[in-house]
């Protein structure tokens, strides 16, 4: 029995030993491999923030653990250009985190422009000795996403909030008693305007043109007794004539030849038109034919002038 | 009272030197019904050495007015029918080749006669025009290396139908300007037609026209226009006047100042000068007086005033502007 039971024990440890030998050297070439490749011991990927609006910025960080030996690059995401994302910016800084371990971590800014949930693109870890020999090349598609929301009216208004209408200081209830006030006054002082130019109208019309024309008249006559050269008292005599003619027959006489005068006076059949007509051109020949009258012809036509106004002024009765 | 006298005489030897006048009128009126203003005008360019541009439309007696006149002035009268065709030889003449004698001789073309009658001018094309005008101005005309003064009087009369602008040339402002007058030649009134109708539909040959003036008269009286008194007042209001038509704001029509786009050149004061003179002759006046001015303002200025935009859209003319701007200016 004892023989059979060491024949056993012995038999297992003689397994045991055959299986430790057989395994030993390939655990002695994992190990030595193991050393030899190199290895990646942990990728992280994160993604901040997780839902933009299209068109906004996302920064993605993705760490990888190694030997301290070895150089870590990443492949696929630092194009340009990765659908639908496409890189912005990157950035890459290495930090020793224990004692034969580094942490490689790789900052990107990318800019996404497709909406609806999009997942952070794949990359692949390159790991390379210190003589740049490839050692590995480990593919990673990251389970993290971003959501991307698209541009509409309400989300416009999320970015750029409409602002409520500016309401006035001052309610329009307030204010409206300030502008009818305002208008009443334009109104009073308009009106006032109105009265003032009437009453300067009505007192103007009042002023009897002949009994101006008689006034100039004698002025002049003291004028031209007092040395008047009779030419200039013609033309005198010939604009007081046309200014009295304007505004006691209401006719154009100011800015009318003789010709006009004549046409227009005999149009309303005025009494004393020859008289009239023939002070205009004896007026005319000395202002226009160098007509030279002396002081007694001037004062005769002044006289007659001054008949010719006084007959003009005294109303007619309709039986005349 | 010594420039009186003297205007006086003057007055009575112009009522003589311009009975002339009166024959001539007397010879037109028996081919002529109406169109006295028009009559009128034709004597005052001829007195003072004026040419004259009618717009009418066809058919009233333009061309009838002006050969008649012509034969009662006793003058050398010359039609030409201005076509798009045109040269300029066929206006003032060119070289002609002798074979016999190997040399070149000038042959005068139509413009070598005392009256032109340049019907429908803006038919040819701007040199033919630009040759006439030439001529107007300097009363001579150079065929090859030979230059020929005009015979005097020398007045032009040149037709434009205002209703035709199809193949027409239109005159440049500046050719319009040498015109003394623009004149607008009317429909007859009633009793003219009816008069006009009568005399002209029958087969009796038209009443002859007897030459009624010597050969002295024009010169004669174009002597004794220039002694013709203007005063300084009549000056500048012939002056106001077409200062008025340039700056209207300055004689207080300012609503003009956005109607005229430009006014009337130096040239309107100088005809307008002559023009009133030659007026006056006919008056027999010695003396211009602003009546004169008056009744020649239209004539002498309307082509020499051009309406803005504004007038064109309200359909203001140009005598409705010389009018406002004859309302304004104060008569001296």
């Amino acid at each position: 029995m004892n023989g059979r039971c060491e024949g056993y024990s012995s038999g297992s440890l003689k397994w045991l030993l055959l299986w430790l030998l057989a395994a030993l050297p390939i655990m002695t070439c994992s190990l030595f491999s193991s050393r030899a490749l190199g290895a990646v011991s942990g990728v992280t990927v994160a993604v901040t923030p997780d839902t933009v609006l299209v068109g906004d910025r996302i920064h993605c960080t993705i760490g990888v653990r190694h030997s301290a030996n070895d150089v870590v690059s990443l492949e696929g995401i630092d194009s340009l250009s990765v659908q639908p994302f496409e890189l912005i910016n990157r950035r890459q800084s290495s930090a020793v985190v224990s004692p034969g371990t580094r942490q490689e971590r790789c900052d990107f800014e990318l800019a996404v422009f497709t909406i609806g949930r999009q997942p952070v693109p794949r990359f692949t870890v390159v790991l390379r000795n210190n003589q740049g020999k490839l050692l590995t090349r480990e593919p990673y598609r990251p389970s993290s996403a971003v959501f991307v929301r698209a541009l509409t009216d309400s989300t416009m208004r999320e970015l750029r909030p409409i602002k409520p209408p500016v309401k006035p200081m001052i309610s329009l209830l307030l204010l409206l008693p300030v502008v009818l006030g305002v208008f009443g006054i334009a109104g009073v002082v308009l009106l006032v305007l109105f009265l003032i130019k009437r009453t300067v109208r009505t007192s103007a019309e009042k002023v009897d043109p002949g009994q101006v024309a008689q006034r100039k008249l004698r002025k002049l006559g003291s004028r031209l007794s007092a040395g008047m050269p009779p030419p200039e008292c013609y033309e005198e005599l010939s604009n007081i004539m046309r200014t009295f003619l304007e505004k006691h027959y209401r006719i154009r006489a100011l800015e009318a030849v003789t010709q006009e005068i004549e046409r227009d006076l005999k149009k309303l059949g005025v009494a004393g038109f020859e008289s009239i007509m023939n002070l205009l051109a004896q007026a005319d020949l000395v202002k226009f034919a160098d007509s030279r009258p002396d002081a007694e012809e001037s004062l005769q036509s002044l006289r007659k002038a001054e008949e010719v106004i006084r007959s003009a002024r005294i109303p007619h009765s309709p039986d005349e | 009272m010594q420039h009186a006298v003297e205007l006086e005489e003057l007055g009575t030897r112009i009522t003589e030197a311009s009975r002339f006048i009166e024959k001539a009128e007397a010879q037109l009126s028996r081919r002529v019904i109406g169109q006295h203003d028009v009559i009128r005008r034709i004597f005052i360019a001829m007195l003072v050495n004026g040419h004259i541009l009618l717009e009418g439309v066809p058919g009233l007696a333009k061309t009838l007015i002006i050969r008649t006149f012509a034969a009662a002035m006793n003058l050398k009268f010359q039609r030409i029918q201005f076509t798009p065709d045109m040269l300029p030889a066929d206006l003032i003449g060119t070289m002609i080749y002798n074979p016999k004698d190997l040399e070149f001789y000038p042959r005068k073309g139509p413009v070598f006669a005392n009256v032109i009658l340049a019907d429908e001018i803006n038919r040819s094309p701007a040199k033919v025009q630009s040759a006439l005008l030439e001529a107007m101005q300097e009363r001579q005309v150079t065929i090859g290396t030979q230059t020929f003064p005009l015979e005097e009087p020398f007045l032009v009369l040149a037709t434009q139908n205002p209703i035709e602008h199809e193949g027409t040339y239109v005159l440049p402002e500046a050719q319009v300007d040498r015109f003394m007058m623009k004149v607008l030649v009317d429909y007859p009134s009633y009793d003219e037609e009816l008069e006009i109708m009568l005399q002209s539909a029958t087969n009796a040959a038209a009443a002859p026209i007897i030459p009624v003036v010597q050969p002295d008269d024009i010169a004669r009286a174009r002597a004794l226009i220039d002694l013709i008194y203007v005063d300084p007042r009549v000056q500048r209001y012939i002056v106001d006047l077409v200062v008025a038509s340039r700056k209207p704001a300055q004689y207080g029509i300012a609503s003009l100042e956005t109607m005229i786009e430009f006014g009337a050149s130096p040239r309107a004061s100088i005809f307008l000068l002559l023009a009133s003179k030659a007026h006056a002759f006919l008056q027999h006046r010695a003396y211009i007086t602003p009546e004169d001015v008056k009744a020649i303002a239209y004539d002498t200025l309307r082509h020499r005033i051009r309406p803005g935009y504004e007038a064109e859209a309200d359909n203001i003319k140009p005598d409705d502007i010389i009018r406002q701007i004859l309302q304004h200016v104060q008569v001296p």
